[in-house]
């Protein structure tokens, strides 16, 4: 890509979070305290990656650093979002190799989950009080829609491609299949066994 | 502005003379400095507005890829030579912070003028030292700086050379120089309609805000002239720096050079 190009998605990324913190002074407030961390994001799908750098209480967008990274993450856009965001998420259950510090990670993780950007202040400033909390109301209700349905889409998803179109087995049907399979081949270790000893015994010419 | 007469003799006398390039014109060693002096003593206080028209506010983008690459840190030192308005200085100050220093070198007093100025305004100060100062003789001791950016400067250079050596000793080993600068764009059909906006939307859009359309052509011109990425980095390293390579922006219409002093 475009230096050129890659440098206007970085600064617009940047500004975005930047003037979204202006609304969360806790959140700025908790950043300070992380002032000179870095966290290297190297997103696979879309293939992308991205320094996320904590300067004061801002947040530095960049496509080269030269210096120590903090903590290093490695997998898809979605699970790494969903690493940041969901409470219980895991590095190894999302599939996500971390290198560098944890504790970092972790910082990120309570920072990210406590976010409470006050989208009325802007738009109130705008279009006065009413209007914007009306719309700070609907913004709300498809942020809660938005986060539920990425909670749910991979197992919606999942089920789908089971049991409505029937590409994959299920899973309980898949479970009872592979059971069925070890079950054999233990059987068939038995009989093997057994064949052996009665060879055994047959060329000793046991009665 | 120049005295007709002494442009005129000393066109008569150049045969004997060493000549160097003021945008597509030969003119004599010793005047090029002067002449470009004239550019941009004429466009130093339109020279923001310029930049952003100019370019479309790219610009922005491509000085901000060249901060990333200078890996610059709290603490060091930085020196930005032909630094004009101080768009890289006031990001450096930055990130410097009040250990560090940023050196805004100008050679020329009109636009350091409103470099210092603009920074003053916007509240950078305590870490910032403007110094008039000519790149090719760079007033400071062997080993002082930790990185050395020029960004659209090198090209109004008369010795391109001995600018590139000067910059060398000022750096500490280990440190590295940018240079941003216009170079040559790497398709035909985008360098075509480079062309046309070069020599004829820029001087016309020069006339129309700075009413100054002879400097607007110069610039032009001058970008033309300037070496292209190859025989630039290989300057670089005839010079002395190692690791030399450049990284094209918006199509090779700028590049962006990087060597290291060993």
């Amino acid at each position: 890509m475009d230096p050129t190009f890659r440098a206007g998605f970085d600064a617009a990324l940047e500004t975005a979070i930047n003037a979204a913190l202006e609304y969360d002074p806790g959140t700025r407030a908790r950043l300070a305290k992380l002032d000179g961390r870095t966290l290297a994001l190297d997103i696979t799908a879309p293939s992308l990656t991205l320094v996320l750098c904590i300067e004061g209480d801002r947040v530095g967008v960049r496509r080269h650093w030269d210096g120590e990274i903090t903590t290093r993450l490695h997998g898809s856009a979605i699970s790494l979002l969903r690493l940041l965001r969901d409470a219980d998420a895991t590095p190894a259950g999302l599939g996500v190799s971390i290198t560098g510090s944890s504790g970092f990670l972790a910082e990120l993780q309570s920072i990210m989950r406590d976010l409470d950007i006050d989208w009325e202040a802007p738009l109130a400033q705008l279009l006065g009080d009413v209007p914007a909390h009306s719309i700070g109301g609907a913004l709300r209700s498809a942020g809660r829609w938005l986060r539920d349905s990425l909670d749910t889409a991979p197992r919606a998803a999942a089920e789908a491609v089971s049991e409505e179109w029937r590409l994959t087995p299920p899973r309980a049907q898949f479970e009872a299949f592979a059971e069925d399979v070890a079950d054999l081949a233990l059987a068939t270790d038995r009989l093997e066994a057994r064949m052996a000893l009665l060879q055994q015994r047959l060329a000793r010419g046991d009665d | 502005m120049y005295n007709a007469g002494i442009v005129w003799q000393s066109r008569h006398k150049m045969k004997d003379r060493k000549t160097t390039h003021f945008g597509y014109q030969e003119v004599p060693v010793e005047e090029k400095a002067g002449r470009v002096a004239d550019v941009f003593h004429s466009v130093a206080a339109r020279y923001d507005v310029m930049n952003d028209l100019m370019s479309g506010g790219i610009h922005r983008l491509w000085k901000r890829f060249t901060i990333e690459m200078s890996a610059a840190r709290p603490g060091q030192t930085i020196l930005d030579i032909a630094g004009g308005t101080g768009d890289l200085t006031a990001r450096f100050s930055r990130i410097v912070g009040p250990e560090g220093t940023v050196v805004l070198a100008d050679i020329n007093e009109s636009m350091l003028k409103v470099g210092r100025d603009r920074l003053l305004d916007r509240g950078i100060a305590g870490n910032v030292e403007p110094v008039q100062a000519d790149a090719q003789y760079l007033p400071f001791p062997d080993n002082t700086f930790d990185c050395i950016t020029i960004a659209f400067g090198l090209r109004n250079v008369t010795d391109k050379d001995l600018a590139l050596r000067s910059m060398l000793r000022v750096l500490k080993p280990g440190g590295r120089l940018l240079v941003l600068e216009f170079s040559k764009p790497e398709s035909k059909l985008l360098e075509k309609v480079y062309d046309q906006y070069s020599f004829r939307l820029l001087p016309f859009m020069g006339k129309l805000v700075a009413n100054d359309a002879d400097s607007y052509r110069y610039l032009a011109e001058s970008i033309r002239m300037h070496p292209d990425q190859e025989t630039l980095k290989q300057m670089m390293a005839d010079a002395g720096f190692v690791d030399c390579e450049y990284h094209n922006m918006t199509g090779g219409v700028v590049a962006l050079h990087k060597g290291i002093k060993p």
